[in-house]
């Protein structure tokens, strides 16, 4: 455990959704949010398998922090067809001390709930989780 | 705003220079003061004689202070805590640190500072409240003990959390990964976070602080002729509307700390005042013709200062500047020391090859130091210039200079306030039953 962790549990969707993103591949994008008053990590959004990239950065609050996991897909230079799910910890600069907070002290915590992640990103702007940011990391 | 379950929790950042003291969920804290206390030894005699003892006291006092244990301290030592306890000179009163080289050396002084803040600053009793302490990023564990041993025996506190420093900043900035920088009072330090954990063998720190940069200050001016006349020293009258006459008044038994002390309170508002780092390297030829800025002394005074305003912040920069400083010549000698891109830089190299670039990206100022004028922009050319060509470098500061100032207390206050954090302290119960060592697990 973290030290000055926040001790948010995590609700049993969120795995279950995770679990279909991975496995049935369901979704394309999974959007999680801290609801303090239940003390837990919740499920706030799902996307459908045919949104794109753009409409998943259009999904996350300009200033309000969230997690995120994406699957992306993606032609590596051999032609072959891949895909990598990321974890985004979403904390915009703008967003309140308390919610930045709330979400880098949960986390660790929240994190280690979804196995599988193969690739981790904290963005604090829209520039720093860009699809070139995003294609770079998946190579 | 009272919230249902939520205790109201205690937050305490005791740093080398200030004591930050306030409720938990509140965005600022209540009670800033300063980490020194003023210090009277007690003399065993009868009113009459103490007179004729006094010379022998002040040569007890040097003697005393040095090999001072804590439990002669306790029945010898009249200490006065708090900015205004402080403030008001007294006779043979020295000023004195819990604090060597970062680490708390004397528990008696941080035992009246936590008094103070409690019952004087705060007016709560301990007894109701959980208290969340704020420690040194690389604070041992036997110092982390100690401490919950004198708040669960001494001040029966029911629960208990340490955090260190730079995992509050770093939290509070959003980031679980960072690279804090926090320049203080009385030293710098650079620590790399991952997920919520210091790197320990990335830290790295510097004895140059916010007090170094006075002392530079102070004695840069003095050089100059300037002399500081420490508040209490004089009476200033206004005899005709805006015309003030300086009367000097003389106190044969204050001591050379607290004369010491007093001048530094001078020479830290100047810095506070005019400084800002420069944005190129420090130059002698290039800075002999800025103009100067005015800075009127309590005495009245009006001082003129020049390159000053940019050397001095320069030094953090670039430390090989003090031997240029009269009177502070044999600093480097002792022990080297790093600029702050050079700490930066090393402290990154240091860690996983994986992080360095998330590193290098989320680099944050904190403490009273950071607040300096133009120092984020300066660190992030100079590493720019300095860094990988790969990396991608972002310093960053919050506009907001209370929350600079404070990131590590305002982490602190907004963790202890979560409904959720309730389950995380070190109860009273768990110190009873597997005692003072497992806050190593409570806290890790």
């Amino acid at each position: 455990m973290a030290n000055a962790a926040s001790g948010m549990a995590v609700h049993d969707e969120c795995k279950l959704k995770f679990l279909e993103l991975k496995a049935k591949r369901t979704h394309r994008f999974i959007i999680y949010m801290i609801e303090e008053k239940l003390k837990q990590v919740i499920v706030e959004k799902v996307g459908e398998p045919s949104l794109t990239y753009e409409d998943f950065m259009a999904s996350l609050p300009a200033d309000e922090c969230r997690y995120a996991i994406y699957d992306f897909d993606f032609v590596t230079e051999e032609n072959c067809q891949k895909s990598k799910i990321f974890f985004i910890a979403w904390s915009p600069d703008t967003s309140r001390v308390r919610s930045k907070m709330i979400y880098a002290s949960s986390k660790d915590r929240f994190k280690r709930e979804l196995d599988g992640i193969q690739v981790e990103l904290q963005a604090t702007d829209p520039t720093e989780m860009g699809l070139d940011v995003i294609k770079g990391r998946a190579n | 705003m009272y919230g249902g379950d939520e205790v109201s929790a205690i937050v305490i950042d005791l740093g080398s220079h200030t004591c930050k003291a306030g409720y938990a969920g509140e965005d600022a804290p209540k009670a800033v003061f300063p980490s020194v206390v003023g210090s009277i030894e007690q003399q065993e005699v009868v009113n009459g004689t103490k007179f004729e003892k006094e010379s022998e006291s002040m040569s007890d006092l040097k003697g005393g202070l040095k090999g001072l244990d804590s439990e002669k301290a306790k029945t010898k030592r009249k200490l006065y805590v708090g900015s205004q306890a402080l403030g008001f000179r007294r006779d043979h009163m020295e000023v004195i640190s819990p604090f060597q080289d970062g680490v708390v050396a004397d528990w008696d002084i941080v035992d009246n500072i936590w008094a103070h803040a409690f019952k004087d600053r705060l007016l709560i009793d301990p007894m109701e409240h959980p208290m969340l302490l704020a420690e040194p990023t690389s604070n041992a564990p036997q110092q982390r003990e100690r401490m919950a041993e004198i708040l669960f025996e001494n001040y029966k506190v029911p629960a208990l959390f340490v955090a260190k420093n730079a995992v509050l900043t770093s939290f509070a900035s959003g980031r679980a990964t960072s690279l804090v920088v926090d320049s203080g009072g009385g030293s710098t330090t650079v620590a790399p976070v991952q997920d919520g954990y210091v790197l320990q063998k990335g830290v790295a720190t510097s004895p140059i602080g916010g007090e170094f940069l006075t002392e530079c200050m102070m004695k840069s001016l003095e050089s100059k002729g300037i002399i500081f006349k420490p508040r209490y020293s004089f009476k200033r009258k206004e005899a005709r509307p805006g015309d003030f006459q300086t009367i000097d008044l003389d106190f044969p038994n204050t001591t050379e700390r607290y004369k010491l002390y007093s001048q530094r309170l001078i020479a830290s508002d100047i810095k506070e005042c005019v400084c800002r780092a420069p944005d190129t390297p420090y130059d002698e030829s290039a800075y002999a013709n800025i103009p100067m800025t005015p800075y009127e002394l309590p005495d009245g005074q009006i001082i003129e200062i020049g390159a000053d305003r940019f050397k001095i912040p320069d030094i953090l920069f670039n430390p090989s500047l003090v031997q240029t400083i009269p009177g502070m010549e044999n600093f480097i000698d002792s022990s080297p020391v790093r600029g702050l891109p050079q700490m930066v830089i090393e402290s990154i190299n240091k860690c996983d090859v994986d992080i360095r670039r998330e590193l290098f990206s989320s680099i944050l100022l904190s403490g009273g130091t950071a607040s300096m004028q133009q120092l984020k922009e300066r660190l992030e050319k100079d590493l720019m210039e300095e860094s990988p060509q790969a990396a991608r470098v972002k310093v960053l500061a919050s506009g907001n200079a209370t929350e600079r100032r404070f990131s590590v207390w305002i982490g602190g206050s907004i963790l202890a306030s979560l409904g959720s954090f309730q389950q995380m302290w070190f109860s009273k119960g768990e110190y009873e039953e597997h005692g003072a060592s497992y806050i190593q697990r409570k806290c890790p």
